[in-house]
C-alpha cells in the first residue's frame, strides 16, 4: 500500500528561529498520525507547513490522490488551493477560525458543496441535514448563525464543514482545545466514530497525550521543533525511550 | 493640445467661460489612461481593472466613476442621455447632463434611441439598445464578493482561480431564511462563463437585457478605482439553482400613467392614507407610450 502523504525533510524558519526542523511523516489511509509535544514545540508550525497554511522552506510533501502522486510544495497555486478545498479538510483549534460567523449552520456546511459545483438547493439541503445528524447536532438548528452554538456545537459544526466533500486527508490543530472535559469526550468519541466509520486519514496536534492515546496509531513526539521520537502510539507511550517522551508520559494527571 | 484646439475649432460657439475646461473636463492624458482600462476591461469581458480615478467636481457616491468613463469616450459628434432610476429629470441626472452640456458641448437628448452615450444611475433603459452606443453604469461598490470576504487581495485570488462557492452561499442563505432568492438589485451575474460581476444596484428586473446586448456596456466605480466592461454581444447569466431559477420579478401591477405592462415600476404613495400607485421608472419610455397613444 502506498502512503497517501509523505512528508520528506521539512524546515521551517522564522528567520533564525527554528519552527520546525528535519521533519518527516508517512501517512497511510486510514490512519491516524497524532503529533504531541509542549507548547512552542513547534507542532503548529508542522501541521501548518504540511496543510497549505504556510509555505516551508525547504522539504518535500508528496500527496497521493489515487491516480497521481502531487508534489505539493511544486504545484500551481489553482491546483493547491482546489486540492485544499477537496482533497483537504483543516479543523482548527478555535472554530471560529474555521466556520463564517454571519453565515447560517447550513450555510457553512454547503460552501464546500457549491464551491465544487453543486447548484441543486434540495440535494445540498438533504447532504446538510446528513451531516447535522452525523455530527450530532439537532436539525432544528441548520439555520441558526453559529455565534448562537456553544462550544462543543462550534466545532462539531466545523468538523461537519470539512468532512461533507470527503476530503482524503484531514488536519487537526488540538481539535479539542479550550473545551471543558465532557465534551471533549464527546468530540473524541465523536472523531473516533467518524475515523472508523469514514475510513479517514487524520493528522491530529495535540498537547494531550489522552487525546492522541484514544485516537492515534502512530505517533511523532516533538521538542523544540525537532522530532525526538516517534513510532507506533502504544509503543511510544508504554515503553518511551528519549528522556523527554519519558517526562511527558510521566506529567499525565491521573485521578 | 491638439485635441483643445481641435474642439475649439469645429465649435465655434464656445464661450469664453467654457475654454477653461478641457473637452468633457478630464485633460488629455487622464482619457488615454481611462481609455487604456477601457480596452483591457472590454477584452476580459467581467474582470475589475483598476485606473486612477480623478477627483471629480462632484462627491463620491454621486457618479464620479461613470462621468469620468464618459468624458473619455465622448467626441463632439456624441449625443448624451443621462438617467438616474431611470429618470431623464432627477437631481443626478439633470447636473450630469448640465455638466457635459458645459463642459463639452456637446447635444443631449431624453430619447433612449437618439443617444450614443447613455450614462446611467441603477436603471437599463426599457428600450432595446442599438449597435454603436454606450452604456455607462454608476457602481458604488465594483466587487461582488465585497460583503462576504472583506480582504480584496483574496477577493482577487478568488476571481483568478474561479473560486466562487461562497457567491452561492449568499444564494443559499436567501433562500432558507425567505423561501426564494430575496435578492432583488445589484444581482450578481456570471459574464462571458468566466467573471462573477456586480452588475451595479440595477433590479434584477433588468439583468436579462445585460445579456448578448448589442451596445458596449462599461461600468466605472471612481471612490473604488475599478472599470469594468461587457463588450457587446457577450452572455451574461444571473446566477442561480437548479430547483430555485432566476426570477426577474417585477410589481404586479400596471403603469397608472401610460398602462404598460411591461416595464419596471416605482412605487408612489400618494397620501397620507397609505394609497399608492406605481409609474414607469424610465420616463422616456413612459412619455414616449403617452405621445404614440
Amino acid at each position: 500500500m502506498q502512503p497517501i502523504l509523505s512528508v520528506h525533510n521539512l524546515n521551517k524558519y522564522y528567520g533564525n528561529q527554528v519552527g520546525c526542523k528535519n521533519m518527516n511523516l508517512t501517512l497511510y489511509p486510514g490512519e491516524v498520525v497524532g503529533v504531541v509535544g509542549e507548547s512552542g514545540s513547534g507542532k503548529t508550525t508542522f501541521i501548518n507547513s504540511i496543510s497549505g497554511n504556510l509555505i516551508p522552506d525547504s522539504g518535500k510533501i508528496l500527496i497521493e490522490t489515487g491516480n497521481e502522486t502531487i508534489d505539493f510544495l511544486e504545484i500551481s497555486e489553482s491546483l493547491k488551493r482546489l486540492l485544499i478545498r477537496t482533497e483537504l479538510a483543516f479543523v482548527h483549534q478555535n472554530p471560529r477560525d474555521g466556520l463564517r460567523l454571519d453565515v447560517s449552520a447550513g450555510g457553512n456546511i454547503s460552501e464546500r458543496l457549491m464551491s465544487i459545483g453543486q447548484r441543486n438547493y434540495g440535494n445540498i439541503r438533504q447532504t446538510i441535514f446528513k451531516w447535522l445528524d452525523k455530527v450530532e447536532i439537532d436539525k432544528s438548528r441548520v439555520d441558526d448563525f453559529p455565534r448562537t452554538f456553544s462550544g462543543g456545537m462550534l466545532q462539531r459544526l466545523q468538523i461537519a464543514k470539512n468532512l461533507v466533500t470527503s476530503p482524503k486527508i484531514i488536519f487537526m490543530d488540538e481539535p479539542t482545545g479550550g473545551l471543558d472535559v465532557s465534551v471533549q469526550a464527546k468530540i473524541l468519541d465523536l472523531l473516533r466514530k467518524l475515523v472508523r466509520e469514514l475510513n479517514l486519514s487524520v493528522v491530529i496536534v495535540s498537547h494531550d497525550l489522552a487525546v492522541i492515546r484514544l485516537l492515534a496509531d502512530k505517533i511523532i513526539v516533538m521538542k523544540n521543533g525537532e522530532a525526538v521520537e516517534s513510532g507506533l502510539c502504544d509503543q511510544v507511550l508504554d515503553d518511551p525511550q528519549h528522556s523527554y517522551t519519558q517526562l511527558l508520559v510521566s506529567s499525565v494527571l491521573r485521578v | 493640445m491638439n485635441n483643445v484646439l481641435k474642439f475649439k475649432n469645429k465649435k465655434t460657439d464656445v464661450t469664453a467661460q467654457d475654454e477653461i475646461y478641457n473637452f468633457a473636463y478630464l485633460d488629455e492624458n487622464t482619457k488615454r489612461m481611462i481609455r487604456r482600462a477601457l480596452i483591457k476591461a472590454l477584452c476580459i469581458p467581467g474582470y475589475q481593472v483598476p485606473f486612477s480615478s480623478r477627483e471629480m467636481p462632484m462627491p463620491y457616491g454621486w457618479g464620479t466613476g461613470g462621468v469620468q468613463v464618459t468624458s473619455s469616450c465622448l467626441t463632439t459628434d456624441d449625443v448624451i442621455k443621462v438617467i438616474d432610476q431611470g429618470a431623464d429629470d432627477t437631481t443626478n441626472a439633470v447636473s450630469i447632463r448640465n455638466f457635459f452640456k458645459k463642459t463639452a458641448n456637446i447635444e443631449t437628448t431624453e430619447k433612449t434611441s437618439q443617444a450614443s452615450i447613455i450614462q446611467t444611475r441603477h436603471r437599463i433603459p426599457e428600450e432595446k439598445l442599438k449597435e454603436k452606443q454606450i452604456l455607462v453604469y454608476q457602481v458604488p461598490i465594483p466587487e461582488p464578493l465585497a460583503f462576504l470576504e472583506p480582504r480584496y487581495q483574496e477577493t482577487k485570488k478568488m476571481h483568478a482561480l474561479s473560486e466562487y462557492g461562497i457567491m452561492h452561499v449568499k444564494l443559499y442563505e436567501d433562500i432558507t431564511k425567505n423561501g426564494h432568492i430575496e435578492t432583488a438589485y445589484a444581482y450578481p451575474v456570471k459574464t462571458n462563463e468566466r467573471y462573477i460581476m456586480d452588475p451595479s444596484p440595477i433590479p434584477k428586473f433588468d439583468n436579462p437585457k445585460m445579456n448578448n446586448n448589442p451596445a458596449i456596456q462599461l461600468f466605472g466605480a471612481g471612490r473604488e478605482q475599478r472599470i469594468y466592461a461587457i463588450p457587446p454581444y457577450t452572455e451574461v447569466t444571473s446566477l442561480d439553482f437548479e430547483d430555485y431559477p432566476f426570477d426577474p420579478s417585477k410589481a404586479p401591477h400596471k403603469c397608472s400613467i401610460c398602462g404598460s405592462n411591461e416595464s419596471f415600476l416605482d412605487e408612489i404613495i400618494t397620501d397620507d392614507d397609505g394609497n399608492r400607485s406605481f409609474i414607469c421608472s424610465d420616463t422616456n419610455y413612459c412619455n414616449q407610450r403617452m405621445e404614440n397613444n
